[in-house]
């Protein structure tokens, strides 16, 4: 789109003159998300705080056929609020205000801009939380969230995003503003509030949500267990799920994740083990210590070296730190890396991380993992230096590669991170080209003209330049 | 092939069919739609015909596709807490296979020995346990279905955490056979709890109007919570002998957990009626679901299915009624109200609980569906109608029209 005076008088008309940026400076902080290898600045960055504003953006851009992307926090791993296609990019930062909170039917209705950790803190006086808890909660935004249908360590018992999702006000392509969903458990009607989640912009902007809240946890016992092989402890995790028990999380972290976590936060992470598992069991203090113990029966059992418990609050936010810091930990070696989402059967763990490590050693590269074990969901990290092309470029077929190793495990390309412009490369080999072109029709529906975040989930139909 | 039974074993509102067709595999059932849809005929997907006994009959209804056959497991890993199984599967097949290796099917349906997978999906069936178990789109990982054309595709997958593509697997939940077939779902698992126990209370209009007790019940975070009105409790295997109401409160988790709130309710109510543990337990759980089908089919009384009812405040404009009640029951957790009105009374019902605060989301046995309170808005029609006619541009399944219209 032209970036003429008219065009910029036109949306500071509509927002004004602090919600449109336009500025070099401006169009270039907005040009990733947190995958940095792709790029694509926006022609204007705009940020409206209502859901009138973003209704009167969506029609001024329908009538000049303009794409328009969301963007939240921008902490997206998969390039999902990347303009790849130029256009409006509509950042929600603005729109960040609870609207209301029901304590008795347990939801909230937020706008999107609102931060996932800011809901629980504003739910917890009455006893109440948001249950999805994606590692960028301190930052990432709700409407991000849904978008993605974002996961997170406690996801095991708690559920994804989607299972937190009552209802959206959404703004369609062409302005129109559509309630989907509502307060209550059930909505009448088509669910379509259920398959706008986790579209990632695709299907239209969501503007007001409500959102399942659920009680806080009485208690919470939260444990470190260390392995001398990831075997062991990715067989720990099956076992642990057959025995009937369901714990809040089951993390594994690798010793090359755990070497550079510890390198910076010096937490005292067990860095002669293989592997660390922290499980974590939460709900009615009575029933915790049986599965503590259970658990710590069966880890023994499965080559465990040692259990042992958070002995306190301020202890297990340490564990916690240690985990949810160790994107961060890696970035600070200096060293780049490629991340990966893939996720696998429970009972397949074992496979796909000593697959991860041959494809990286066959390459000369490093490789580090971390994973939501108990939900199969794997991020390994493939290594390499900045200016190293050659490895850069191994690196990304090794990723690439325990992708397919995933697929062929039964699993999948991405558990929580979404498609984005990642991996739409990688849809072909997950999908059959029937699935993918019932997936365009449903999209055409949303969105006919296809300027809702373009380019982003789907791989161009077959015959047609992507 | 079996020769299916006629078509008047397939009537919707008292309207069969011209033809039924029992595919034997997902791609039988596939041509057949593609050769509806080639012939402008209409065609409504069925399973155990547990939903569909009570519905308004379709505009146009040519071919029942009976897909009871395409049943059995297809994968069921223990050690991944998940199982794949063809959407003809019944519950209690389902039920059964779990059962085994201490895990439970988190759906819930009436006649659990004729409902099916995909009936189940597609109607969107709960029962007492809908806050616990969530709903039918919580537990579905991915499917495989077929359009009204004849597409076969699938979406999701058969691992816990995915977000690859579009979730149709969950749009198809609750579409009531009007926006695709399914023929193959993935359903996370739970292991079965250590300790079902059931206490039954009688209860009475007073303590029904009692926000706080109401309070102090759902604080105890019951698997189940259920109220059965009058004129229904004595369809129960257990009912309070003396009461007008029957309570039961169903609790699920570890023993000590269960021990703890079962000493916590009969200190709030004092001593139940009855108690049933375990397998009695879950038997009461069922036949609270099975009464959600009382009365069909159509002829008796018409059952209004209303969501997001707060127990005392949505109960009050049925308790308080002059004249006659319906037969309703309540599963309080979720807020979800059934209510079996006599015909003539549905507008009336269907407008004083909506007023309540409560969401009218089923209507079965009325030949007219009620008015709704507010009717879906203008946009979100267009939208449901471009959706259906892209993923059925012939028309082809005969309930789209439901789908796209109701509320």
């Amino acid at each position: 789109m032209d970036r003429t005076p008219a065009v910029l008088a036109e949306l500071r008309a509509l927002l004004g003159d602090d919600g449109v940026l336009d500025s070099e400076a401006a169009r270039l902080a907005y040009e990733s998300d947190a995958l940095t290898l792709e790029r694509g600045a926006p022609d204007v960055v705009v940020l409206p705080r209502t859901t009138d504003e973003v209704a009167a953006l969506a029609r001024w851009a329908a009538a000049r056929g303009v794409p328009l992307t969301p963007r939240g926090a921008g902490t997206g791993l998969a390039g999902g609020a990347t303009p790849r296609h130029g256009g409006l990019l509509l950042v929600t930062s603005r729109m960040d205000r609870l609207l209301a909170l029901d304590a008795e039917r347990r939801c909230a209705w937020v706008q999107p801009g609102l931060v996932n950790a800011r809901l629980s803190e504003l739910a917890a006086p009455h006893g109440l939380m948001f249950a999805p808890d994606p590692s960028s909660q301190p930052v990432s935004t709700l409407g991000g969230n849904v978008a993605a249908n974002a996961g997170g360590p406690h996801c095991l018992k708690h559920g994804v995003t989607a299972n937190h999702v009552l209802g959206l006000v959404t703004v369609l392509g062409d302005g129109a503003v559509v309630t989907l969903g509502g307060e209550a458990l059930d909505a009448p009607g088509a669910d379509l509030a259920s398959v706008v989640t986790g579209s990632e912009g695709t299907m239209g902007i969501l503007c007001e949500l409500c959102l399942r809240l659920v009680p806080a946890p009485e208690s919470v016992h939260t444990m470190s267990l260390d392995f001398a092989s990831v075997e062991d402890a990715c067989r720990t995790v099956s076992a642990v799920i057959a025995a009937g028990i369901v714990p809040a999380a089951m993390e594994l972290m690798d010793r090359q994740t755990m070497e550079v976590v510890e390198q910076w936060l010096h937490l005292g992470l067990p860095l002669d083990a293989a592997a660390v598992l922290i499980i974590e069991v939460d709900g009615p203090a009575v029933s915790l210590p049986p599965q503590v113990e259970r658990i710590g029966t069966i880890a023994r059992a499965h080559g465990a070296r040692s259990v042992r418990a958070a002995a306190g609050p301020a202890a297990r936010a340490a564990l916690w730190r240690g985990r949810k810091s160790s994107n961060g930990a890696y970035g600070r070696t200096g060293r780049v890396f490629h991340l990966m989402d893939g996720t696998v059967p429970r009972s397949r763990l074992a496979e796909a991380t000593a697959a991860i490590y041959r494809l990286a050693d066959e390459r000369g590269l490093h490789a580090g993992v971390l994973m939501h074990a108990g939900d199969g969901n794997l991020h390994p990290k493939v290594l390499f230096d900045h200016d190293d092309l050659v490895a850069e470029r191994a690196a990304l077929e090794v990723a690439q590669d325990i992708l397919r190793v995933c697929l062929r495990l039964g699993g999948t390309i991405s558990g929580e991170h979404g498609i984005g412009l990642e991996k739409i490369s990688l849809m072909r080999e997950t999908f059959a080209p029937a699935d993918l072109e019932v997936m365009r029709r449903l999209r055409g529906a949303f969105d006919p003209a296809e300027r809702m975040n373009p380019g982003k989930i789907l791989p161009a139909a077959e015959g047609t330049d992507s | 092939m079996n020769a299916p039974p006629g078509p008047e074993r397939y009537a919707i509102g008292g309207v069969a069919p011209r033809a039924v067709f029992r595919p034997a595999t997902a791609a039988e059932a596939a041509e057949a739609l593609r050769a509806a849809a080639r012939d402008g005929r209409t065609v409504v997907p069925w399973g155990g015909g547990v939903g569909l006994a009570g519905a308004t009959a379709p505009p146009r209804y040519d071919l029942a596709l009976d897909l009871t056959a395409l049943d059995g497991i297809v994968a069921y890993e223990p050690d991944d807490l998940t199982l794949t199984a063809a959407c003809g599967t019944t519950l209690a097949a389902l039920r059964a296979a779990t059962a085994a290796h201490g895990q439970e099917v988190p759906l819930e349906a009436a006649h659990a020995g004729r409902a099916t997978l995909g009936g189940i999906l597609a109607a969107n069936a709960s029962g007492p346990r809908r806050l616990r178990l969530g709903a039918p789109r919580d537990r579905v990982l991915g499917a495989r279905f077929a359009l009204g054309d004849g597409t076969l595709a699938r979406s999701g997958g058969r691992v816990v955490k995915n977000v690859a593509g579009y979730a149709l697997h969950r749009l198809l939940c609750g579409s009531r056979g009007g926006l695709g077939v399914l023929l193959e779902a993935t359903i996370k698992l739970e292991p079965a709890p250590a300790r079902r126990l059931a206490l039954v209370f009688g209860t009475d209009a007073r303590a029904l109007g009692d926000a706080a007790r109401w309070a102090a019940l759902l604080a105890l975070e019951p698997a189940a919570l259920t109220v059965v009105g009058d004129g229904l409790a004595h369809e129960l295997p257990v009912a309070s002998p003396t009461d007008s109401c029957t309570l039961v409160v169903g609790l699920e988790d570890d023993a000590a957990r269960v021990d703890q709130q079962a000493a916590a309710l009969v200190r709030m109510l004092g001593e139940p009626d009855a108690r049933l543990e375990d397998e009695a337990a879950a038997d009461l759980w069922q036949a609270l679901a099975d009464l959600e089908t009382r009365g069909q089919p159509p002829g008796a009384a018409a059952r209004l299915t209303f969501t997001g009812a707060r127990p005392a405040a949505a109960l009050a404009p049925l308790l308080d009624a002059p004249g006659p009640r319906p037969a309703w029951l309540l599963h309080a957790p979720a807020g979800r109200l059934h209510v079996f009105p006599a015909a003539a009374t549905v507008p009336d019902l269907t407008e004083r609980l909506s007023h309540a605060g409560l969401v009218l989301v089923e209507a079965a046995g009325t030949p007219v569906p009620p008015a709704p309170l507010l009717p879906p808005p203008a946009a979100v029609l267009e939208l449901r109608a471009r959706i259906r006619t892209a993923l059925d541009p012939a028309g082809t399944l005969a309930f789209g029209p439901a789908w796209e219209r109701d509320v």
